[in-house]
């Protein structure tokens, strides 16, 4: 829209002036990207949050079908509702619901042995992205934000596209006592995803002439106050915010996407409100260097959670497993899948027995959820559980083994990302947290 | 329908009082409704075959319930079987006179609520069976008799009548049975011995480490026993676990070295049989961490507050008043003693009106403090702004902040509470009549049990315990409703807020920096266990109850209040790390150790103990309370406390920056009389206050001391959400000045269909002042997130005052300021045609002051430059002068004279 206006000579774009590895400067903002404890795998985090408990045995952790299990013998076990394949290269059994996601199975890895400790909606969706159920805490991607900052001032570090809110409501990305402007950002899909991003005067010559008079006076109003600086900070935020006018639509506008990518997707063009569009927006915040990025994939009924008919994931995997495969390989294509981790979870499994019809109870003992990029091995699958997809076998990975491994690729020692509040230092992983090595490639 | 227990204990502070003479009282008839004549307390009963009674209740046993507490065997008896469904008895062949009236209830499933009539008259509005097995002795209710009958009935929930006991006289309640001589000699002689021998090592408060939470060195703690039940049932030896595991049962032996002999054997049961009588009346208590309370005090904040004298200085002309003297001392300790010069009267008039009001001043009052050349201007202008009805909007805003007011209940369907408003105004009218700050804590603490003069009074401090009230609910669920996180919240604001101390670190533990242990969490928590908080409703359980009548001509009126109510009285068990479920020991209900470990009497622990409370937080000797309110209101002030962590007076917290100061403020309030107007014309009268907050770079205290701890200049403070939003509306003219009497617009609660996935959303905007927007828990205003408005959910105590770029997308894009800024150009044009009149207005509108010359220019030259851009032509000039002047607000609003306060 303006480039090199005279309002603004100086601007650069503050993606490319920032090396994540240079350290602060003294009057950068609270969100100026920080320097890591350690060299950073993943630079950025995708995270999709499938709501409602997403069953193991029927998705990526299929069990058999033998020896009566079809829900109706005595025990009502019940096996993978839906033909499973193993992907031919790397081996990995997967059912039909995400046929797609099978054929990218060489950059994924699965893990089948997640525990939740709790296995009501709420707990759980707050667990996996709070790492506490019975307090309230910061999510993940506010922790994130805090320890690293972001790279694009233009942009909000951590963005999450939720069409619905999941389980648990803002509290899945409140930044509770962190500092506020480490809370997710919610985008509603849709036409206007950040409040005041349009110019709302008649020209945009106007808005510059505005904007010269309030530098001019504050250029004046400065003598005497140069200690202060938090007027030098809010002068070169108008001409941020000025920038974001731009940076901000752009990103969440598709009509640069070529019919190829739209259709790798698997979203009409126009089209804003299905989970592609989540994805590709994901992509593009990625690019433009946002912290940490998630996609909530539904919020009320319908979701993931199955109690009477297993058949209800049927639309659920339809709408993600197309996209979520074109994510991984869009990602690839363009070199970010490296330093870009993608974590899909959802908030607990289901039960191996039947309930209802024919569907299946929450189940916390054990699920599966998958990582790609960022410094995660692929074609590998993490974990086992037991030949009814009731209880773990081996190498279980709870919550907060799962954040202290995430921290690990992006360059946190999680033992050392700490906020001081209340009288005392809290972390993401409170008092535990074990790094997951096996999946470190 | 929704009554509170309050009124019954009036009713028997009343029929107390009257009976302060005493008279004769006489068992006269005991009343086994559904059973057998028993003996109880030495009186023969009559049974189910009486003829003294009518009743027609469905008659209901459960032989094999477990009774809590636990009795003897024949009142057990008694209570087991009862009566239900109809609930009316009626007492025949009374003789004429007064009698007393005690009722015993029981439940055998589910709580219910239900309401016990007395010929009709309604003596206990409220009553709760509690859970199953729970049993209570009702009464006594005092009658006079006259037509030979008594009528017993209940409505509402389903009660279980199990007995009735009738007394001539008015009957004072029931009192600890008095020991005779004989038995206090056999108590000492024989018992009190053996205990101290064999139990005490491992049973008592002095034990190292106490065996099963089992404290055997009071009567009280004996009783109730420890993990595994009561250790004595008076009188029924075979149901007390001390006999048993002294008897040797499997599993029980006791003690675990060597058996008793077989008289002191005989001697326990002999005791127990006569009821085990016990002078130890007081409860005891085993304290796990045993805090060196005199240790403890030595650290600066539990330090009694001091009255120190204000300093000498060097340069003696410069202080107007003792803080100065205090200020001045520091400076001149660390050789700064060279401040920044007044601020010019410009700025001191912004400075005031926003500080005490939020509002900017007016160009007339600039004027007039301008013109103004008496000594005493200044002074003037405090008073003036103090007795403004503003001045308690903007402070009761900043208590708002602590006390995490919000207009609905956070659990995670966000219940409406459209009562909540109430508590607001009464925030703003007391800070505004400056009632004294002990006084407001008391309220607000337990306003309900305070005695009023007056109807107004009574609803008023009910009203005040909505600070109680607005604790934060969580979950969803009915069953195994997570009260104790209210409670926890409750305790978390009262530690933060009142005491500067993070209590709730205690909950799971003792608190790792402070001296505060896990019993000091409990003897807290069960005053609030016994109070009960009102239900605002949840997804599974829509219909808000417990809410408290205000009461109108003497009765409970259909108008509710969002307030507080006494529950049932008890002490709470710890909750071992903090998991409810984990019962540890009873921990008697008491203020912290550290802060003087009150207890509350036998008397007073017949309530929940929120009088004594708000006692102990008030008391003179309370070093906390006041320390961390002076610093608040300094902190208010300057921008930044005396302590930099204004709720955390603890090892964690920072120490004050003038502790003398700190401790002088403390006093004068004290003196004052807790005067928060007081306090605010000590601090603003002071030359500290009216400092300038500029200052040259070189100079040595901006080198030396940047952060200003030293006060060498006056803290540049951003302005807040409310007072940005309401400037804005004050200038445009808009601004509805009225304070709200009425509740938010929210729908009548039988529509409620609020549920976690669509949770209550909606936000009733205005024009009044932001103090009076619906506030919601769950889904807060965007315009306050973006410049960092309190949080609803957690207490706020300072305020951030951020940089983003969504702020500057909020001032260059929003409709709001674009209305605004087309009012304001309205307001500029009308006032006059020439331009540099009208730049001139919007400076002394806008920033308070006339624009400097260079000012001048600079707007002009811009206007022109607009005005030939945009080709102001005849027969547009209305419209594009409207265009132009509009740009020129919002550029002055985007300005950080405009924004920030110096």
């Amino acid at each position: 829209m303006i480039c090199g206006s005279i309002f603004l000579p100086a601007i650069l774009s503050e993606l490319q002036a920032a090396d994540e590895n240079t350290s602060l400067t003294s009057n950068a903002g609270p969100l100026a990207a920080k320097p890591s404890h350690f060299p950073a795998k993943a630079k950025r985090i995708i995270m999709v949050f499938a709501t409602g408990g997403v069953s193991h045995i029927d998705t990526f952790d299929p069990k058999a079908t033998g020896d009566g299990r079809d829900g109706q013998g005595k025990d009502k076990l019940m096996g993978c509702v839906f033909p499973t394949r193993r992907d031919a290269q790397c081996g990995i059994e997967v059912s039909d619901l995400f046929p797609h996601l099978r054929e990218t199975l060489a950059d994924m890895c699965v893990i089948r042995s997640m525990k939740s400790a709790h296995f009501d909606h709420t707990e759980a969706a707050v667990g996996m992205h709070t790492g506490s159920a019975t307090f309230t805490r910061p999510s993940m991607g506010s922790w994130l934000s805090y320890g690293l900052g972001t790279v694009n001032q233009d942009l909000p570090s951590f963005i999450v596209i939720a069409p619905h809110l999941p389980y648990g409501g803002t509290q899945v990305y409140a930044s509770d006592f962190l500092p506020a402007y480490h809370q997710g950002t919610r985008v509603i899909p849709g036409t206007a995803p950040i409040a005041n991003l349009l110019p709302r005067t008649s020209t945009e010559r106007l808005q510059q002439l505005e904007l010269q008079l309030v530098d001019r006076l504050n250029a004046q109003h400065l003598s005497g106050r140069q200690v202060d600086s938090q007027l030098a900070a809010r002068m070169r935020s108008y001409e941020t915010a000025f920038q974001m006018q731009t940076a901000g639509p752009e990103a969440f506008d598709l009509k640069d996407e070529d019919a190829r990518t739209l259709e790798m997707y698997g979203l009409e063009r126009g089209e804003t409100t299905s989970f592609a569009w989540q994805c590709i927006v994901a992509r593009r915040l990625a690019e433009r260097g946002v912290r940490f990025i998630e996609l909530i994939d539904s919020g009320s009924r319908p979701n993931w959670d199955a109690h009477g008919d297993m058949k209800e994931h049927v639309p659920l995997a339809k709408a993600a497993d197309q996209p979520l495969a074109a994510l991984i390989r869009d990602l690839k294509q363009r070199g970010m899948l490296e330093e870009t981790l993608i974590l899909w979870a959802t908030e607990f499994g289901r039960t191996p027995t039947k309930e209802g019809e024919f569907g299946r109870g929450h189940h916390g003992d054990c699920f599966s959820i998958w990582l790609a990029g960022g410094g995660v091995k692929g074609g590998y699958v993490h974990g086992e559980t037991d030949d009814i997809g009731k209880s773990i076998v081996r190498d279980q990975v709870d919550v907060h083994d799962l954040h202290a491994t995430i921290l690990h690729q992006m360059g946190i020692d999680h033992t050392k990302l700490t906020y001081r509040h209340a009288g005392r230092d809290f972390r993401l992983t409170d008092v535990h947290g074990r790094i997951v090595k096996d999946i470190l490639a | 329908m929704r009554y509170s227990p309050y009124l019954l204990f009036c009713l028997l502070l009343s029929a107390y009082s009257e009976n302060s003479a005493a008279e004769e009282v006489t068992f006269f008839r005991g009343l086994n409704l559904n059973g057998p004549q028993v003996l109880i307390d030495g009186n023969e009963w009559e049974g189910a075959d009486s003829t003294n009674y009518t009743c027609n209740d469905s008659a209901f046993e459960k032989a094999d319930a477990i009774l809590i507490p636990p009795t003897d065997p024949e009142r057990a008896k008694m209570i087991r079987s009862s009566r239900w469904n109809g609930n009316r008895v009626e007492l025949t062949h009374i003789p004429a006179g007064t009698y007393s009236l005690f009722l015993y209830v029981w439940e055998d499933n589910n709580s219910e609520t239900f309401e016990i009539s007395v010929n009709g008259n309604s003596v206990g509005p409220r009553i709760r069976s509690g859970k199953a097995g729970e049993w209570q002795k009702l009464g006594p209710w005092h009658v006079d008799v006259t037509t030979d009958k008594i009528e017993l009935s209940s409505r509402g929930g389903a009660a279980n009548f199990s007995g009735i006991e009738l007394w001539r006289g008015k009957h004072p309640g029931d009192v600890e049975p008095e020991i005779t001589d004989e038995q206090l000699t056999f108590f000492e002689t024989k018992i009190r011995p053996l205990l101290i021998k064999h139990c005490y090592e491992c049973h008592s408060s002095e034990s190292d480490d106490l065996q099963g939470g089992l404290l055997v060195d009071s009567r009280p703690t004996l009783q109730r026993g420890g993990h595994s039940g009561p250790a004595i049932v008076p009188r029924d030896v075979e149901h007390s676990l001390l006999i048993r595991a002294i008897r040797y049962e499997p599993g029980l032996e006791m003690p675990p070295a060597e058996k008793l002999s077989i008289d002191e054997i005989t001697d326990l049961e002999q005791w127990v049989q006569m009821g085990a009588p016990d002078p130890r009346s007081d409860a005891t208590r085993f304290v796990r961490k045993r805090i060196d309370v005199d240790e403890a005090r030595q650290f600066w904040s539990l330090r009694p507050v001091m009255d120190p004298p204000a300093p000498i200085l060097r340069n003696a002309d410069w202080p107007y008043s003792e803080i100065d003297r205090f200020i001045g001392a520091s400076l001149e300790a660390n050789q700064l003693m060279e401040p920044v010069q007044d601020a010019d009267k410009y700025t001191l008039i912004r400075r005031a009106t926003y500080d005490l009001t939020g509002l900017a001043p007016t160009p007339a009052e600039v004027k007039a403090f301008i013109e103004d050349d008496s000594p005493h201007a200044f002074a003037a202008v405090v008073d003036r702004l103090l007795a403004s009805t503003h001045y308690g909007e903007r402070w009761g805003r900043h208590w708002m902040d602590l006390v995490r007011y919000a207009d609905t209940a956070g659990d995670n369907s966000d219940y409406p509470v459209p009562q909540a408003f109430l508590y607001r105004n009464y925030i703003i009218d007391s800070i505004n009549a400056d009632k004294p700050y002990n006084q407001f804590i008391r309220e607000q603490v337990a306003g309900d049990l305070l005695p009023a003069e007056s109807e107004a009074q009574r609803n008023e401090q009910t009203i005040a315990t909505g600070y109680l009230a607005i604790s934060r609910r969580f979950g969803s669920v009915i069953e195994d409703y997570p009260q104790h996180l209210t409670i926890e919240d409750t305790l978390d604001n009262i530690g933060r807020t009142l005491l500067g101390m993070t209590i709730t670190c205690a909950r799971c533990h003792d608190h790792k920096f402070d001296p505060l242990s896990q019993d000091d969490y409990y003897g807290l928590y069960g005053i609030f266990e016994s109070t009960q908080y009102p239900f605002p409703g949840i997804e599974l359980d829509k219909t808000p109850r417990d809410f408290v009548p205000m009461i109108k001509d003497g009765n409970p009126s259909e108008q509710f209040i969002y307030g507080m109510a006494e529950g049932r009285a008890n002490d709470a068990y710890v909750h071992v790390r903090g998991e409810p479920k984990q019962r540890g020991d009873v921990i008697p209900r008491r203020f912290p150790e550290v802060l003087g470990g009150y207890m509350l009497s036998v008397e007073d622990a017949r309530q929940s103990g929120r009088i004594q409370l708000a006692e102990w937080l008030t008391a003179g000797n309370n070093p906390l309370t006041v320390r961390v309110m002076v610093n608040r209101i300094w902190q208010y002030h300057f921008g930044s406390g005396l302590v930099k962590t204004p709720s955390d007076f603890g090892k964690r917290g920072l120490p004050p920056t003038h502790p003398e100061l700190l401790d002088w403020l403390a006093s004068r309030f004290i003196e004052d009389g807790w005067s928060l107007k007081s306090l605010h014309r000590r601090i603003m009268l002071s030359r500290t206050y009216q400092l300038s907050s500029q200052c040259d770079e070189s100079l040595r205290a901006a080198q030396r001391d940047p952060d200003n701890k030293l006060h060498w200049r006056f803290n540049r403070q951003r302005l807040d959400a409310e007072s940005l939003r309401d400037t804005l509306l004050q200038m445009s003219d808009e601004l509805d000045r009225v304070m709200p009497r009425e509740p938010h617009p929210f729908p009548p609660s039988d529509q409620w269909q609020y549920t976690q996935h669509h949770p209550f959303r909606d936000s009733y905007d205005s024009t009044k002042r932001s103090v009076y927007l619906m506030m919601a828990r769950l889904n807060a205003r965007p315009f306050f997130t973006t410049f960092d408005g309190a949080d609803q959910n957690a207490s706020t105590a300072n305020r951030d005052s951020s940089v983003t770029t969504i702020q500057s997308l909020y001032l260059m894009n929003d409709p709001f300021v674009h209305a605004c800024a087309e009012k304001i150009a309205d307001r500029l044009m009308s006032h006059t045609n020439s331009t540099e009149a009208r730049i001139s207005h919007a400076f002394e509108l806008l920033l308070g002051r006339p624009p400097e010359n260079a000012e001048l220019q600079n707007a002009h030259e811009w206007i022109e430059q607009l005005e030939q851009e945009f080709e102001v032509h005849p027969e547009n000039t209305e419209h594009n002068a409207r265009e132009i002047w509009s740009a020129f607000v919002r550029v002055m609003i985007r300005t950080n004279q405009f924004l920030y306060v110096d």
